[in-house]
């Protein structure tokens, strides 16, 4: 099968996932390699739509289905996670960008997510900006899968698309790394209208569970309120290269490796806001170029490196891969090798110190207890397959 | 190709797999575009063993992704087409004449277990583009410098004179092809120059003056020492295919009975000329002897512009070779004239070679390992390949680091601005590319515990000694 074709100008993908067929037509430089995962994402955002069991099934009944049936009113979704794609390093790195919160707080906030739960509640998560803020997790469910990032992405895309703002959602939502053949419930709402910057996820197993989790939403909204916890979210320091104090360099990515517990359970990087000169969105999408060529040479899995250096006319970039982190790292053009070296170890040494607030360092479980009456089979279960529905996102 | 490389510790071997040609083809949609014609198209088809049908298929789908890949941008088609087992190169060699040739991705054949057929494994990411695509543009260009373009070929004698021509250039050229070997410096196609000191330069400058002056008919003229070019009056593009296939084909096969030694029974018969050490590399084998027959061969140089059919003489004298171009045969005139002179000239280049060898030391282990290339006077030099035979360049580096200099090769031709990277391979090999105005220079560290600075200061002292001048350093 034809896997790529190459031009001077544009490349080709091609991608085939059971009976579907993707094709991506790049002018980007991405490699082979990454313009097949980004069409990977595009696939598990579809899944998570309507389930890759569904898919199969529906194409195994009707050979000439036409799938846009069913996915109608989701263009918004699929136009944004490919937006997403070209400016979010997330996707790049498999990780997830966390809000920088001292841990105390974070521990505060994901106690009271603890607290609030009811049977069946499988997942619940913090987001604040775009960035996790706390997740905690049933802990039967870690036994069976983990919770990947490439999920929480679609899921953040999704909410993204979605584009609510007062009032509260629930949707059926597929984790298709998770288990791509069944859905969750997902309820969504923002605590905190009309800003809508935080927004809580709650994920259940069971469809007619609607009220018993909006009540566990109204126990956390009276929480917070009561530890007026939703100013520590609003305080949070979103920190800036110049906080560091490092004259010539612009930006970094940096991604602990999985030698630590936490991060191999959810791989997590952490990068500044940009600074001036890469705010815009076109801004963001060149300076990720640059990373992806860099990442794509530095993983490359016939010749791997350990580091890059690369001089260019607008800036200076670094890629460095070690036991312990992965990072990518942009300077001023000028910069020598020596100032990028010692600026470098300053930066090291900042994170190391900061690393508590940068990331999340544990997750936090919970139990829920079995309803009476429920037979002993349900327990520990992390979902049963749910087979009636097509998936039909109403709300978007 | 087939290599075994024993690495399993339980003792069952492994097989890799190199590169290597599954097909080659030429066509022109334009011979065949209706329905049922198809196999008009075909100009060139190699292995000749396939089905006809087979062949149209073939043809067919390449056409087809041109044509899709022009849909996003008309002016730059397809280059490369990957699956897994193959990659597919294309090159529009004249307007709708089309070349394609089909590479087998390398691969590693595992032996299994119980009986079972052994597991394959390609390798795709071991297949440099930029490189591939460089060998199929070469073979363009070797078959125009001995059969003019293809568009001329079919105004003199339609299809079948085309077909003939091709079919005779591609059988034989196409087995000289070494795609394990391809790397770098085929992306390049350079010439390596002789440095030499001023004095003897204007010699042989004013020699080949001389030369041109008095024997009319000589066009242009090259003049090379060894393996190495002096002085070319050709157009670079066409002494550069010329290069390739002077120091690839003519001189390696001439070369075996100059080292056989004076006395040996395999040295020809150079009759009796005393008076100078020259002889015809093509042409006349034996001067005296009236009753032999020779030709020259024939090339074809600026076909952009004047598009001249010329006779490739090359003329040798010990390792000096003169080439030279004219319309007709004059041989005795050119042996009286040029011979004794250039004996002289020899030996004066001879002890600059010497001279030369003392300074950049002995060639057994060059200090830096290093490829330098310049884009404008196509001046290349490598001191990490050692030209054992004629086509099969051997390096002394490891495949895989040559294919990181492809990589950053790659790179470098994504922006036209000046850059440098630095690499750090998993083999702690530290790898640096710099480019700089139209040159490049890539060199190869073996410094395992060296850091980032200590890398620097040794190309900044390679820099200095032999490249003053020429990049700029932090």
């Amino acid at each position: 099968m034809i896997q790529s074709i190459f031009s001077d100008e544009h490349t080709v993908v091609f991608l085939q996932k059971g009976p579907l067929v993707f094709v991506s037509v790049s002018a980007t430089r991405q490699s082979e390699q990454q313009l097949r995962r980004e069409l990977l994402h595009v696939y598990h955002q579809i899944v998570s739509m309507l389930t890759q069991a569904s898919i199969n099934r529906i194409f195994e009944r009707r050979k000439n289905f036409d799938l846009r049936r069913l996915l109608f009113g989701s263009e918004k979704v699929l136009d944004g996670l490919l937006d997403v794609m070209d400016s979010d390093p997330s996707f790049m790195l498999s990780a997830v960008q966390c809000l920088p919160l001292p841990s105390s707080s974070r521990d505060a906030l994901s106690h009271i997510l603890q607290k609030a739960i009811t049977p069946d509640l499988v997942f619940s998560f913090l987001i604040a900006n775009n960035r996790l803020v706390s997740v905690v997790q049933e802990k039967t469910v870690l036994e069976d899968a983990r919770l990947k990032p490439s999920d929480l992405h679609l899921l953040f895309n999704l909410i993204r698309a979605s584009a609510f703002q007062a009032g509260e959602i629930w949707m059926p939502i597929c984790l298709p790394l998770f288990n791509h053949d069944c859905y969750f419930y997902a309820y969504v709402a923002y605590l905190d209208p009309p800003e809508c910057t935080v927004c809580l996820v709650l994920l259940s197993t069971d469809k007619e569970a609607f009220y018993a989790v909006a009540e566990c939403k109204r126990k956390i909204e009276e929480a917070f309120a009561s530890q007026n916890a939703l100013q520590w979210v609003a305080n949070t320091q979103l920190y800036y290269v110049d906080d560091i104090s490092v004259a010539n360099l612009r930006h970094f990515l940096y991604k602990p490796s999985k030698v630590l517990d936490h991060h191999r359970q959810l791989p997590q990087f952490t990068c500044p806001e940009m600074e001036v000169g890469y705010r815009s969105q076109e801004e963001r999408i060149r300076l990720l170029d640059p990373y992806r060529n860099m990442h794509n040479r530095i993983h490359s899995t016939s010749r791997p490196l350990k580091l890059i250096y690369h001089s260019a006319g607008k800036e200076t970039l670094l890629a460095w891969v070690t036991s312990k982190f992965e990072m990518f790292a942009c300077f001023t053009p000028l910069v020598t090798k020596k100032s990028a070296i010692s600026e470098l170890t300053k930066l090291l040494r900042w994170i190391k110190k900061e690393e508590d607030r940068l990331f999340i360092c544990h997750l936090p479980k919970y139990s829920t207890a079995p309803q009476p009456g429920r037979s002993s089979t349900d327990r520990g279960s992390s979902a049963r397959p749910n087979t009636s529905d097509t998936g039909l996102l109403s709300l978007l | 190709m087939l290599m075994i490389s024993p690495r399993m510790a339980s003792g069952m071997q492994e097989k890799q797999y190199t590169p290597s040609l599954l097909s080659f083809f030429i066509y022109n949609p334009k011979f065949g575009p209706r329905e049922g014609e198809e196999e008009k198209k075909i100009l060139f088809y190699h292995p000749i063993e396939i089905e006809k049908n087979e062949k149209i298929r073939n043809v067919g789908l390449c056409e087809a992704i041109v044509q899709f890949t022009r849909t996003f941008s008309p002016t730059n088609p397809a280059k490369s087409l990957h699956t897994q087992k193959n990659r597919q190169f294309f090159h529009e060699a004249e307007e709708n004449y089309w070349m394609v040739m089909v590479v087998r991705n390398p691969m590693v054949e595992k032996p299994n277990k119980d009986g079972k057929p052994p597991t394959v494994e390609y390798q795709e990411e071991e297949i440099i583009d930029s490189v591939y695509g460089s060998v199929l543009q070469q073979c363009y260009c070797m078959y125009k410098l001995f059969n003019g373009t293809f568009s001329r070929a079919f105004e003199a004698g339609g299809v079948e004179l085309l077909t003939q021509k091709l079919e005779k250039f591609f059988y034989r050229y196409l087995q000289t092809l070494h795609l394990q070997s391809c790397d770098l410096l085929d992306v390049f196609g350079g010439i390596s120059f002789f440095p030499l000191d001023k004095m003897t330069y204007l010699k042989i400058q004013s020699f080949v003056n001389r030369v041109e002056e008095s024997l009319s008919l000589v066009k242009y003229t090259a003049f090379l020492y060894n393996d190495q070019l002096i002085w070319s009056g050709l157009e670079q593009d066409d002494m550069r295919i010329l290069y390739k296939y002077l120091t690839t084909s003519l001189f390696p096969r001439h070369s075996e009975p100059e080292l056989a030694g004076r006395d040996s029974p395999l040295r020809p018969e150079v009759a009796g000329n005393l008076l100078h050490y020259g002889r015809f590399l093509t042409g006349p084998a034996n001067l005296k002897d009236p009753d032999a027959k020779f030709r020259f061969p024939r090339i074809f140089v600026n076909t952009e512009d004047s598009y001249e059919e010329l006779h490739l003489i090359v003329y040798k004298v010990r390792e000096r070779v003169n080439v030279m171009d004219l319309n007709r045969e004059f041989c005795e005139q050119l042996d009286s004239l040029v011979g004794p002179q250039l004996t002289l000239l020899a030996s004066d280049i001879c002890e600059q070679f010497n001279i030369n060898r003392r300074i950049s030391g002995p060639e057994k282990e060059p200090q830096f390992k290093f490829i330098y290339f310049n884009h404008m006077n196509l001046a290349e030099k490598s001191t990490i390949h050692m030209r054992k035979t004629a086509s099969v360049s051997l390096t002394s580096v490891h495949p895989d680091l040559m294919k990181i200099l492809g990589d950053i090769n790659c790179d470098f031709a994504r922006v036209n601005e000046d850059e440098e990277i630095i690499v750090k391979a998993m083999t702690d090999y530290w790898v640096v590319g710099k480019k700089s105005d139209q040159r490049e220079l890539y060199v190869i560290l073996n410094q395992k515990n060296a850091n980032l600075i200590e890398v620097n200061e040794e190309v900044k002292r390679l820099c200095a000694t032999q490249f003053n001048n020429i990049f700029f350093l932090d």
